[in-house]
């Protein structure tokens, strides 16, 4: 070999070796890999089965048992549009390169996946695989529907096959290059997708191998809770950390004390999950209020413990741009508190927000509206707050319907802005300072 | 079966838990002096008070009242603050066409209970989010002013 030759291999083998190096470090941990006991497969495991449907559902037809788990995996809301028939997709998600919209799964041979074979939909589910052999992106959370084991996956297939067709075209994807280059996306999903069911953790106890299941195979809730690396796959070294999703800031759900869910009692986070509210935590609306109603609300107690023992165990992360205490309840008198020098933000609260809100923040009308405690108006970013005052909300309390008008076609930018910025001044530990533009960005960001 | 003091009197009704205060008070008892404006608690026209504070009773459900009495326009006037402030809208001829005016005098009889004197940044707080279409804001704030100015009758 000549020196020139030898010069150029050992460069070729370097730079083979860094680029493998940087792939495998931003690919980093799995999202399990914080609990580092043994693995077994699912058919050695001794403990009861984490996969499946809860016990009183056992003996239930495979439709039944498959509606459970599709509810589980939250399929519907993204796959539904506002006021459209359920599952026949056309969702836009807004993205920075364009928009992505989700597709029709009823059995409709044309245009859902009624020609879809056993295998072709586990390809789907699993790999991420359309039945023409494009790629998906990974707006379908496949790399966290890989866990799901081929039995309850075929499950959902038979409940969604249960269903009336729908005959729905989706709309084309506005994608730009390169993003609209699917076959790229094959090279993300060998980095990215781990392709392997869901295996225990011998060392754990069964109702958190269930929680773990639950959490990752099914409910997928790291897709939003969990941040993103530069590839836009999950950052599983901040698992649960909390992120941008959509526009609306899915908070920190480690086990951090301050910044997370460490300090909340259990009961706390099963009245969370399975009702959307906890006293003096606020109440689940925009993304996370979808997935109470569509899904946990839906969850066997039993699930909804197992998911409160596996969040538990998941690391602490501290989200370093919140307050360390939540604010207590603000001052009685409009005239204390939320001292900020832009006066529009009271004049919009006084007029549109404060009879239901209350000056403290307590509500007058149903906790399901008092603002104290809430991890929205002690964001300094006021993401969430600035959002749930354009689109509203509508929650489901134990009295019946509790929910707020949206206020997006109403009231301007600054407005809106101004009125956020009063928000978590008055009510939070830490007052935002967002702007008209910021706003404006928001409005853009969710999906429809 | 819902129970509720209304007015100081128990009243029970058999309607779904989450239908609004409003309804249940117009269409159910037939006490119309609360007046339905917008229907999501943009405009004050319902305004009643739960344990004393105005709410909007077009977006509260009526399960979600629990024990907590409730008082209308029907009978506010038993209260001094209610009385003082129903005297100073007839004093000065607030009213003009009247629709909204059930839901002023609710608000402005709570802030008068709450605060005896109140400056204008007070009455702005307490009744921004009651709205006249006739314009008589300016009455409004005066009546307010007159009815926190005279002595217990």
């Amino acid at each position: 070999m000549s020196p020139a030759a030898r010069i150029i291999g050992s460069v070729a083998v370097i730079g083979v070796v860094v680029v493998a190096g940087a792939v495998w470090f931003i690919r980093g941990p799995g999202p399990l890999a914080f609990a580092d006991g043994p693995r077994v497969a699912l058919a050695d495991y001794k403990g009861a089965d984490p996969t499946g449907v809860p016990a009183e559902l056992a003996k239930a037809n495979i439709v039944e048992r498959g509606a459970y788990l599709a509810k589980a995996a939250d399929c519907m809301v993204c796959h539904t549009t506002a006021g459209g028939k359920e599952y026949a997709g056309g969702l836009g998600f807004k993205l920075p390169f364009g928009t992505l919209y989700s597709t029709n799964i009823t059995p409709d041979k044309e245009t859902g996946i009624g020609n879809y074979s056993d295998r072709d939909f586990l390809n789907a589910l699993h790999r991420g695989t359309r039945r023409d052999g494009a790629r998906l992106y990974p707006a379908m959370p496949f790399t966290s529907y890989t866990y799901i084991s081929d039995a309850d996956a075929l499950a959902i297939k038979a409940y969604l096959f249960s269903l009336p067709p729908v005959r729905a075209a989706a709309p084309q994807n506005t994608l730009m290059f390169p993003f609209n280059q699917r076959w790229a996306m094959t090279f993300w999903s060998v980095v990215f997708n781990p392709d392997t069911r869901f295996e225990p953790d011998s060392s754990k106890s069964p109702e958190w191998n269930r929680g773990a299941y639950l959490a990752e195979a099914l409910a997928h809730c790291g897709e939003c809770h969990t941040p993103r690396n530069l590839a836009f796959a999950l950052d599983n070294r901040r698992k649960f950390g909390g992120a941008l999703t959509a526009g609306w800031r899915a908070f920190n759900i480690s086990s951090d004390k301050a910044t997370g869910v460490g300090a909340w009692r259990d009961e706390d986070l099963v009245s969370y999950l399975s009702t959307g509210h906890a006293a003096g935590h606020g109440t689940a609306s925009g993304p996370m209020g979808e997935a109470v109603d569509h899904s946990f609300s839906q969850f066997a107690p039993q699930d909804i413990r197992a998911l409160v023992a596996f969040l538990r165990s998941v690391p602490p992360t501290a989200s370093a741009d919140l307050p360390a205490t939540l604010a207590p309840p603000a001052p009685a008198s409009h005239k204390d508190g939320g001292g900020i020098a832009d006066s529009r933000g009271k004049l919009v609260f006084e007029g549109a927000c404060v009879s239901c809100h209350g000056w403290t923040g307590q509500s007058p009308i149903s906790p399901f509206a008092t603002l104290t405690g809430a991890w929205a108006v002690n964001d300094p970013s006021a993401t969430n707050v600035a959002q749930i005052v354009i689109s509203g909300t509508k929650r489901h309390a134990p009295e019946g319907v509790i929910s707020m008008p949206a206020f997006g076609n109403a009231y301007s930018d600054i407005e809106i802005a101004a009125v956020a910025n009063y928000v978590t001044a008055r009510f939070g530990s830490k007052g935002s300072s967002m702007t008209a533009q910021d706003v404006a960005e928001l409005r853009k960001q969710t999906a429809q | 079966m819902i129970k509720l003091t209304i007015n100081g009197e128990p009243k029970s009704f058999d309607v779904p838990s989450d239908m609004p205060l409003l309804w249940v008070l117009r269409d159910v008892l037939g006490m119309t002096g609360t007046k339905f404006g917008c229907g999501i608690a943009q405009c004050g026209a319902c305004t009643v008070h739960v344990e004393g504070k105005p709410v909007r009773s077009c977006m509260l459900p009526v399960g979600a009242v629990h024990d907590r009495p409730v008082t209308t326009i029907e009978g506010i006037g038993a209260s001094p603050a209610g009385a003082k402030i129903q005297k100073a809208w007839l004093d000065l001829e607030v009213i003009q066409c009247g629709y909204c005016q059930s839901g002023q005098i609710m608000s402005a009889a709570a802030l008068l209970a709450s605060t005896p004197n109140p400056d204008d940044s007070d009455i702005d707080a307490a009744m921004a989010g009651n709205i006249c279409r006739c314009g008589t804001y300016v009455r409004i704030r005066a009546a307010i002013k007159h009815a926190a100015s005279q002595r217990q009758s």
